[in-house]
Formats: C-alpha cells, structure tokens, sequence
C-alpha cells in the first residue's frame, strides 16, 4: 500500500516540475523575440518609468529562466519557489490594476494575443496559488527535517 | 499632419503595383525591408494616438527612406457602432486615392463624430463633391464591403484582439506589436531588425 506522505511528495514533484515549466515557456515566449517587444508590453502598464522598463525587459525573462529551471531542478527549493511567488504575486496585482482600470492591453505573461481579461486573472491566480503551495512545502520540509 | 501629407506627396510616386499599393492604403516602397500592417479602429482613441503621433515619426524616420513599407488595415472593434461605416468610407476613398485624407480627419475629428455619428458629414469635408458623390456609392459597394471585412478577418487569424496593434514583418519573421507604443522601443525595434 502506497503512503500517503509518498502520494503527498509525488503530488509536490509534479506541481514543482510543472510550475517550473510553466515559467520557462514564459521566458521561452519573450527570449525568441526582440525584447522591445516585451518592453512594450511592460510600458504599456504605465508603471515604470523608461529606465526601469528597459532593465526589466532584458533582465526579467532570464530570472524567470533560472527560477524555473531551479524549481524543475529541485534546486535552491525555498528561494525559487518564494522568488516564483513574489512574481507571480506583483503581475497579478499588475494585472489586477489594469483590469480594474479597463485597460485593454496585453498582460505580457506568454507572448503576443494574452489580453488581460478574467481568463488570464484566473489563470495567473491559479499558478500563484501553486507556487505558494510549494513554498509552504518548501519551509515546511525545513522545518519537520529541523 | 503636415508631415504626414508632406510624405504622402513625396511616396505617391513610389507606390508600385502590389495588391496593397492598388488598395490606396499603403505608403512606402513595397520592395523596403520590413513591412508594418497597421490594424486599427478609426472610433480607438490609442489609434488617433498612434496615428497622429507615432505614425508620423515612422514615416520620417524609415518609410520615406524606403526602409519599411506601412499598409494600413480596418480592424472595426464591436464595441464601436460607426467603426464600420468609417472604414468603409476610408476604404472607398482609398479607391480615389484619397485614403490619408480621410483617416487623417476621421482622426482629428474622432471625438465629435463618434458622439454625434455624423461620420459622413466628416468625412465630405475633405473631398470634392464629385469624389463626394463617387465614395458614397463606393462605399456600399461589395468588393468595398469585403475588402473591409478581408482586414478583419486577417486581423482576427493574427490573433489581433485590441487596437492598434501593428504586424512588424522582416523576411519570415512576423512580430506583432499592440496597444499604443513608445516610438523610443518602435525604433529600437525596426532598427535591430534592419541589422
């Protein structure tokens, strides 16, 4: 008979492997293509100022590269998984504004035709709910290991 | 605006016989480098934006130096209700080589037609009444009414669901590009693909 903490890990392993794929494709989408197009994207939320917008763009694809591989990895577990939700968690509340505002823009999460919509709200609360729960698993392995 | 019109005089000579060029609503070289199709909504207050602000500069800056040829599209959002009938009116001017006219003051003049829905009284300003007469009948006219609905239906297999959203083409590569942009990342764009 399997176990349920057995169950409980595979259950973790896939979510990890899956999530941490999840933000590879996305910083797949934005390194096939010039990243002015990804700078676009970022501007036209209207929070950054040109600077900002610029070093976002051209740094922001690669953490979520390096995030994602470390998650499918299962390496440096408690910083990737937390590093993953601090994203997810600023471009939902992005994202969130821009709806609220009635923006009608691309959110940027995928590449070009991903409008902000309730979709994309659910989507993107969903995945920030997954990796808060690998987080939590993440410090509570600590912690029981402790 | 001066700009705009200033180019369109020094680019009719340039407009050679591809099927976009024929339509009237192209501008540039068609053998330039990169290609932008522009698809927009004459109701969209972006696209007055990106018409009366960035457009220019991309004529100065690379259609005029044959680097990119711009083909402008109808893309009529739903939520407009006289969207349609200005790009049908555009479009039939287009056939009288009267295209930039047209959406330059169905632009300028966005604010006030898109309340009142005076769009014909708009666009007769700025034609003769005998190309008056001939764009109220074109207009109606089916291969105008279909070449309408041709850019939509592009628009809409390019996955375009805002405006404006403008398809930066160089070779094989297709980049699309929605929503109002800064000219400062546009440039630095057109710029990495003429590389």
């Amino acid at each position: 008979m399997v176990s349920s903490s057995r169950v409980f890990r595979a259950v973790v392993l896939a979510l990890r492997v899956a999530l941490g794929a999840v933000l590879v494709y996305a910083a797949w989408t934005k390194l096939r293509q010039p990243w002015e197009l990804f700078a676009m994207s970022i501007d036209a939320y209207r929070v950054l100022p040109y600077w900002a917008v610029l070093v976002v763009a051209r740094t922001l694809p690669w953490a979520e590269m390096l995030i994602g591989l470390a998650l499918m990895a299962g390496r440096w577990l408690r910083v990737s998984s937390t590093a993953a939700s601090l994203l997810l968690l600023v471009f939902l509340a992005l994202m969130m504004r821009a709806y609220a505002e009635g923006m009608h823009i691309d959110c940027g999460c995928f590449g070009f035709g991903d409008a902000i919509s309730a979709r994309t709200l659910a989507r993107d609360g969903g995945l920030l709910a997954g990796y808060l729960f690998l987080t939590w698993t993440s410090f509570r392995g600590r912690r029981k290991a402790a | 605006m001066k700009l705009f019109a200033l180019a369109l005089a020094a680019l009719l000579p340039c407009l050679a016989a591809s099927s976009d060029a024929d339509s009237g609503k192209s501008l540039g070289s068609p053998s330039a480098p990169i290609q932008i199709e522009v698809f927009s909504d004459f109701e969209c207050p972006a696209c007055k934006g990106l018409h009366e602000q960035i457009l220019p500069l991309v004529m100065r800056d690379y259609v005029i130096p044959g680097k990119v040829f711009l083909v402008s599209r109808e893309f009529p959002l739903p939520m407009h209700p006289y969207s349609r009938e200005a790009a049908s009116y555009a479009t039939a001017a287009a056939r009288l080589g009267k295209y930039q006219q047209v959406a330059d003051t169905l632009f300028l003049n966005q604010v006030a037609w898109s309340a009142s829905g005076k769009v014909w009284d708009t666009v007769a300003n700025v034609l003769t009444p005998v190309e008056a007469k001939k764009v109220q009948l074109l207009a109606k006219d089916p291969s105008v009414l279909s070449a309408v609905q041709h850019d939509l239906d592009a628009g809409r297999a390019a996955s375009i669901n805002q405006t404006p959203t403008m398809i930066v083409t160089r070779g094989a590569n297709r980049f699309p590009v929605a929503g109002a942009v800064n000219y400062n990342l546009l440039r630095s764009l057109l710029d990495g693909l003429l590389k």
